[in-house]
């Protein structure tokens, strides 16, 4: 006597099937797509382009981090960050600021730094404020720009290639990093 | 140089330190937690909507708080507290902390609680905690392993400090 019956059509072949449907509904194949429909539903406002990753990520000036930011790609930063900055290009706008160390390839700064630069590439625009050193191999400075620092051409030398390059093997280790490089060269 | 980082924290004491507010966490870094953001219930007004949204792309791993008035789309990783307007997750994005939000949509990995009014959970959701809502969205395919305990909205009007994690 059992209070609930199966609907298994044919035992033998299809059990594996008959536990698995949440893992891989028809639907769920193109995530974004999927997701659009119950978007509109929730959302009187139309967001038609918030599902699709943009290829840069920008920390708009309404935004505020305590904490550490690190990327294995480019950061524009118009808010606050409040914390240590890693990724290959980190572009501080005007009106930005960063409170911490600003690691990368490439650093732009139109805005505050309270902190250090290390990076192989530095321009400093002519409305930046830069308070500490920069470590750098390749400066460019604007007429305008405020410095209260030492700028060092230091970049690379005492460790290989300091400590930016330490992060990117461990974000590549992790399962997520693999995901999302699958599912990047499905979108490009 | 020994460094801990928030991610080497438990997630209960990560927790524990933003409910209380305040208190200072000597990280990699020495750094005060900021007070919870007022909660608005009301939609934003046009002025407000006209913040421009953050993007945090596939790449980006962020670790600590994130406070905005306005929109955040989350698509990389976040260990920690988010404060938002709006909050969306995107189906690649993962999630790790407590989430205070007037609007909160999920199509990606969270791990921790919600406090929102409105709570979308899009097909390809997996979240795990609590989920502390007014008005909830569930579409067929969402895995939620998550407590979803309803409230007035003069709950979410009066939440400056998060609860205490029960198990």
């Amino acid at each position: 006597m059992s209070m609930f019956t199966r609907t298994d059509k044919a035992p033998g072949a299809t059990t594996g099937e008959a536990v698995r449907p949440p893992e891989t509904p028809p639907v769920s194949a193109p995530p974004p797509a999927a997701a659009k429909p119950v978007q509109a539903v929730a959302q009187p406002v139309p967001n038609t382009a918030v599902s699709r990753a943009p290829g840069v990520s920008v920390i708009s000036k309404a935004l505020k981090i305590t904490g550490q930011l690190e990327s294995t790609e480019d950061i524009r930063i118009d808010g606050e960050v409040e914390g240590d900055v890693r990724a290959v290009s980190v572009t501080v706008g005007s009106g930005a600021k960063v409170k911490g160390t600003v690691y990368g390839n490439a650093v732009e700064l139109s805005g505050t730094i309270e902190g250090k630069i290390e990076a192989e590439k530095v321009v400093l625009t002519s409305s930046a404020r830069m308070s500490g050193d920069v470590i750098h191999q390749d400066i460019r400075i604007e007429s305008g720009a405020f410095i209260d620092g030492h700028c060092r051409p230091e970049f690379g030398k005492n460790q290989g290639k300091t400590a930016y390059s330490t992060f990117r093997p461990a974000a590549a280790s992790t399962g997520l990093a693999g995901q999302t490089k699958s599912s990047d060269a499905g979108t490009a | 140089m020994s460094v801990i980082s928030l991610r080497d924290m438990t997630d209960a004491a990560i927790i524990r330190a933003a409910g209380r507010g305040g208190t200072a966490i000597n990280g990699l870094f020495s750094m005060t937690i900021p007070p919870l953001r007022a909660f608005k219930t009301t939609p934003r007004d046009p002025k407000s909507a006209e913040l421009p949204a953050s993007h945090l792309g596939e790449a980006v791993t962020a670790e600590g708080f994130l406070d905005t008035d306005g929109d955040l789309h989350i698509h990389g990783k976040v260990f920690g507290r988010v404060c938002a307007d709006r909050l969306v997750i995107g189906s690649s994005g993962y999630l790790e902390g407590d989430v205070v939000a007037r609007d909160v949509q999920i199509g990606g990995r969270l791990s921790g609680r919600i406090f929102a009014l409105s709570v979308t959970l899009d097909s390809s959701a997996e979240v795990t905690g609590r989920i502390f809502h007014h008005e909830v969205t569930v579409a067929k395919g969402a895995r939620i392993d998550a407590r979803m305990p309803w409230r007035p909205p003069s709950y979410f009007e009066t939440l400056t400090q998060l609860p205490e994690p029960r198990p």
